[in-house]
């Protein structure tokens, strides 16, 4: 019961036939310090040599949210309250892509054990192939080579290795191999990491945690053996070495490969349908045989659906022949039936907000509300300014939670309210919150960086509806190019560039478009490179440029660019000396 | 016979309103301690040049109902009636002075009629109302003319800036535009007499194309009027544009007099349209 767990060690240690809640919720802690431990070496893992790595961090901070939750649970001795309470956790504090598709995996492991107080192999086998089916079914165009294939072949091991083993120990030991070469794997899966020699970011931070987790359990032969973080496993808080510094030179991020795209063909119909008596399964079945891309994600009490359909008439009557329908959303390609379909959505949105209760009735409510995200005070007071009604704080380097998003858009007090995530990390985050918040309806315009944000945010008709004004933010978003500045923070080779640390990268439209040694030379070839030169280059300064360089800049421009009007702004973000609007 | 009278908001230039043979009564500009009588001692290209140089802002203010009465008494004397069509009583007391005037005389001999407009958005009813004269329309005909048709025109104008329209209390619902801190161009828009925010825009290029986009969406149009302000060169951007998007139709170019030039301040462009029935 000793800390030794090394794998040859493990053979003559007493089996682990089951794990309760106190082993769990023991291995969820090994887990959390594991990750922070190797927190940086995960944020290093980024295919983009710019500093935006944060799926450590992103990783860490919802896995300590559903630590700090499992904690609370209503009975620490049974797994499956813990794993429950965990995944609830790990939903609120979801930071970034990864972190919301961990929690995910959390999810579907904690539907997976069925309620068990103690779990065997075979508990432990199905809790995996539930977070496997859990997760892919977050994503809409699943990625291999992300940690979604990680998942996906723990949970096969797991499968296998159930029938072969009593000892989770051992099947665990099993589980945290098979991940380990599947990460190694993911530099084979996918071109952007194999370009840069690395493997994927996110799903290394899933081996990490599978690997502690692991351990942890090993170390405890029973309902007794529950331990401290300190000491259940063998020394977890140090880096692991598993994958080998010469296979990352740089990496890209999980998260980025798996980055959901909104559309498809026909309507996408989206409702929640409240029970008491759902049957998650038929309904999978039945509804799922209407269209594609089918999610039906729930239990009996609530089961929210996500259909790609041609016909969403048939499809919402069954569904609505099951149980109540609240938050319809059916977003239309073909524009036939428009009309009708927003009378229902605008009904069912009437529908739902008897139910709110959340705001004191004597405030009226905005019709619309924008919440937006922003890293820098300068970018939150612009977009303050401009009629945003709260700016959470975030971006590239640290993402929001959907926790932090939820409670801006209920700050709103506003019946919809438009989300405008304003990065590409935060988009899939952003996209959870409708399902989490019954007092209004929330959509989210992607905006991948603040020109856009600026540009969505202009284009706001606050008398117009919601459906109207997410059109016309979409369509004003096209119209604006962004050039992020920074500096590369290690050698690599990227887009036909050979960049080394230190290298001034000038990235248009999150394409690397010129690499040089200072900012000035970087920004005037990419501006001399287009077609046409701009009418309008708004400079944004980053925290570290004083007002003085970046004017100094800008008068260099004005004398090249003879054309372009130049305006400069303190935008106060980090990582990126200067982020330029060009319109 | 019935004479049609304006006021200087209309931008119906002196010359011009001789030859439609119209009364065109003059608001007052001031600068500091001078005051010129709109369109009349100071014309648009004077008061342009002279209001980036000047410390004191312009004030503006409506015409006396006496000036109002003078005209209508000289009509009234010739035994001639009057429809008498200006300036949206929500931008201006113009209005107010112009019927106090007119309740001197008996019950129907002079017609005060609030255009809900302004500039290029009023000459399209007066000229319309001249046209109805010529076609022998009766007075009661020819106001309710102005009334039908008022509410099809539009008048949408690309600022510069908003700092003249707030500092002259003519903001109305476009003051949820003020206090940005990016240079953000507002485009405005006349609409039931009041000023609204219609969009906000980044750069002139947009605003222009994005007021080439309002006049296409308002089609059919039986008028179409281009204007500027103190900027010549963006009527020649603009023009064109709204030429080729309607060709069957004269774009008629035109500037923001003085009185309507100190809310707008200098460098806007801006069309009027009359949308067909």
């Amino acid at each position: 019961m000793a800390g030794k767990a090394s794998p040859n060690l493990r053979l003559v240690h007493e089996p682990v036939l089951t794990t309760g809640g106190v082993e769990l919720l023991a291995a969820l802690r090994g887990a959390l310090a594991a990750l922070q431990a190797n927190q940086e070496e995960i944020n290093d893992l980024n295919v983009f040599p710019v500093p935006d790595g944060d799926t450590g961090s992103n990783m860490y901070l919802t896995l300590r949210s559903a630590v700090e939750e499992a904690a609370d649970a209503a009975d620490p001795s049974s797994a499956a309250a813990v794993l429950g309470a965990a995944a609830h956790g790990s939903l609120m504090g979801a930071r970034g892509n990864s972190g919301v598709i961990l929690s995910q995996v959390l999810r579907g492991l904690a539907q997976g054990v069925e309620g068990q107080a103690r779990l065997d192999v075979r508990a432990w086998a199905h809790g995996f192939a539930e977070a496997r089916a859990v997760a892919y079914k977050a994503v809409m165009k699943p990625t291999e080579g992300t940690i979604l294939s990680i998942i996906r072949e723990a949970a096969e091991e797991a499968e296998r290795g159930a029938d072969d083993t009593a000892d989770i120990a051992a099947l665990l030991e099993r589980v945290v191999l098979a991940s380990h070469a599947a990460v190694a794997r993911t530099t084979e899966q996918l071109q952007v990491l194999r370009d840069a020699g690395v493997v994927d970011a996110g799903g290394f931070g899933l081996a990490v945690i599978l690997d502690a987790m692991s351990r942890s359990i090993a170390s405890s032969t029973g309902p007794s053996g529950s331990q401290t973080p300190e000491a259940a496993g063998d020394h977890p808080e140090a880096p692991l070495e598993t994958t080998g510094r010469a296979q990352r030179l740089q990496g890209r991020r999980g998260a980025a490969a798996v980055a959901a795209k909104k559309g498809g063909w026909g309507y996408c119909t989206e409702f929640l349908i409240h029970g008491p008596g759902l049957d998650l399964e038929a309904l999978r079945d039945e509804l799922g045989r209407l269209g594609e891309s089918a999610l039906v994600v729930g239990d009996e009490d609530l089961v929210r659906v996500h259909i790609h359909t041609g016909e969403p008439a048939p499809l919402i009557a069954l569904a609505s022949s099951r149980g109540r329908l609240s938050k319809l959303k059916v977003e239309d390609m073909s524009a036939q039936h428009h009309d009708v379909l927003d009378r229902a959505d605008a009904a069912a949105t009437a529908a739902a907000q008897p139910a709110a209760g959340r705001t004191a009735p004597e405030v009226p409510r905005k019709a619309i509300g924008v919440v937006s995200v922003a890293p820098g005070q300068g970018f939150r007071d612009i977009l303050a300014s401009l009629g945003a009604d709260a700016v959470v704080e975030g971006g590239q380097t640290m993402n929001p939670s959907i926790e932090d998003l939820l409670n801006a858009v209920r700050a709103t007090n506003a019946e919809t309210v438009v989300l405008l995530p304003n990065n590409g990390n935060v988009i899939l985050t952003a996209e959870q919150v409708d399902g989490l918040v019954d007092e209004c309806e929330v959509r989210v315009v992607p905006t991948r960086n603040l020109p856009q944000g600026i540009s969505a945010l202009l284009a706001l008709e606050p008398d117009a509806g919601l459906e109207a004004n997410v059109e016309r933010m979409t369509a004003a978003i096209e119209h604006v190019h962004a050039l992020e500045v920074t500096r590369a923070v290690r050698d690599s080779a990227s887009n036909g560039h050979h960049i080394k640390a230190g290298d001034v990268l000038g990235i248009l439209d999150d394409e690397i478009r010129e690499v040089g040694s200072d900012e000035a030379g970087v920004i005037e070839a990419v501006l001399g490179s287009a077609d046409a030169p701009p009418e309008l280059v708004t400079v944004y300064r980053g925290g570290d440029v004083t007002a003085a360089d970046a004017d100094a800049l800008a008068a260099g421009l004005r004398e090249r660019f003879t054309q372009t009007a130049f305006e400069v702004h303190d935008g106060g973000q980090e990582h990126y000396s200067y982020v330029l609007s060009l319109e | 016979m019935i004479r049609i009278v304006t006021d200087s908001t209309s931008d119906i230039l002196p010359d011009e309103a001789k030859r439609l043979d119209i009364d065109v009564v003059p608001l007052t500009v001031r600068f500091g301690d001078e005051q010129f009588r709109d369109g009349v001692d100071l014309d648009p290209d004077a008061f342009y040049r002279r209001l980036p140089n000047t410390t004191v802002q312009p004030s503006t203010s409506q015409p006396t109902p006496e000036q109002f009465a003078e005209v209508y008494r000289r009509h009234i004397g010739a035994g001639d009636s009057v429809v008498s069509v200006h300036i949206s009583a929500k931008l201006s007391g113009t209005l107010q002075s112009a019927s106090l005037a007119a309740s001197e005389f008996p019950d129907g001999a002079v017609r005060v009629v609030d255009s809900t407009t302004v500039s290029a958005g009023m000459q399209f009813l007066v000229r319309t109302a001249l046209a109805d004269v010529a076609a022998g329309s009766d007075a009661a005909a020819v106001e309710k003319g102005v009334t039908d048709r008022r509410d099809r025109v539009g008048v949408y104008v690309l600022l510069d800036t908003l700092t003249y329209l707030h500092r002259g209390g003519r903001i109305g619902r476009a003051q949820s535009f003020v206090g940005g801190i990016l240079n953000v161009k507002p485009l405005l828009c006349v609409r039931d007499g009041e000023v609204h925010p219609e969009a906000r825009v980044r750069s002139r290029q947009q605003g222009i194309a994005k007021l080439v986009e309002i006049a296409v969406a308002q089609g059919p149009l039986e008028g179409l009027a281009a204007f500027h302000c103190g900027a010549p060169a963006q009527l020649s951007l603009i023009q064109p544009l709204l030429e080729a998007a309607y060709p069957d139709l004269e774009v008629i170019p035109g500037q923001l007099g003085a009185v309507v030039g100190t809310y707008s301040g200098p460098g806007g462009v801006g069309i009027a349209l009359l949308r067909a029935r």
